[in-house]
């Protein structure tokens, strides 16, 4: 007697359903002149629990290149990052691609 | 004067003279009225709930934009509506931020745990980025010009003002973070 009820799950299927809503997205912080150098590293470690240097690795980024890619996840995350960074008065933005992680 | 941030053992301490409060007070204020909605949260209780505002828009300040900034670039529509989604939510994170600095103000001395430091440090980036937006400072050779500024007996005109006012919260932002960061490393 089998204790389940339920449907068989077509696995190809779920795998197929999880992979669609995992497509990486990216949080991207933009530079601008009025943010502090160590305010941004700051938020990079307060917020997303960076370590001190990888934060200053970012952080640079940001000044030097005038952008970073410092996240990367499923879109909800992202956005959910960005309100974050807007909380914080850094400018970001989310968009698709971007390595995954 | 003001005394720099300091990381001790109850906190992180600082110390402003009453018109430096005061100042604070108001550029605290000013940015709140700026961040206050215009139109009431939505009738939909389910939709106040949750912050949704569809009646939003770009905002057309460009010193408002750059605290409600898109989230999407390039993509009109998709900003749009992520701003239907998160700028109210957005807007009142930020003015709670600046009330509750606000508040400490009341407090002769200033003894911040890390969350009040948070807050601190938000409200005193808003209200860079909106003094910022004023005096025109679109890049580093803007910064510069504005640092410069330095002589409270050089303030004749209302830019020359805005920059040693913007000088004076910058300076006083870059101690707190100092004092944050140096907290954070020591692992208190």
């Amino acid at each position: 007697m089998s204790l389940s009820t339920a449907p068989e799950i077509d696995r190809a299927q779920v795998t197929r359903e999880l992979a669609s809503t995992d497509i990486p997205w990216e949080l991207i912080v933009w530079n601008d002149p009025v943010n502090l150098m160590s305010y941004v590293s700051y938020v990079f470690q307060s917020y997303f629990g960076y370590s001190e240097t990888k934060a200053s690795q970012l952080m640079m980024q940001v000044h030097q290149d005038g952008k970073s890619s410092v996240a990367h996840g499923n879109k909800e995350k992202m956005e959910a990052h960005a309100v974050a960074m807007h909380g914080f008065g850094l400018w970001a933005t989310v968009q698709k691609g971007g390595k995954r992680g | 004067m003001a005394k720099s941030f300091i990381a001790g053992r109850r906190g992180i301490t600082g110390y402003l003279e009453v018109p430096e409060r005061d100042l604070l007070r108001k550029l605290f204020a000013d940015v709140i009225t700026m961040l206050e909605p215009d139109t009431p949260a939505h009738e939909d209780p389910l939709a106040a709930l949750l912050g949704l505002d569809m009646d939003v828009s770009v905002p057309s300040d460009p010193a408002l934009l750059r605290l409600l900034p898109d989230a999407v670039k390039d993509d009109a529509g998709a900003a749009l509506e992520f701003r239907q989604l998160t700028e109210r939510s957005l807007r009142e994170s930020k003015i709670g931020a600046l009330r509750a600095a606000s508040l400490d103000l009341d407090k002769d001395k200033l003894v911040l745990d890390p969350e009040a430091a948070k807050m601190w440090s938000m409200a005193l980036n808003d209200v860079r980025l909106v003094l910022a937006e004023r005096l025109d400072i679109r890049d580093e050779t803007d910064a510069d010009r504005v640092h410069r500024v330095q002589d409270w007996g050089d303030a004749d005109d209302v830019e020359s003002y805005l920059s040693l006012v913007y000088n004076f919260v910058s300076w006083l932002q870059e101690s707190l973070v100092q004092a944050v960061l140096a907290r954070m490393k020591s692992g208190r």
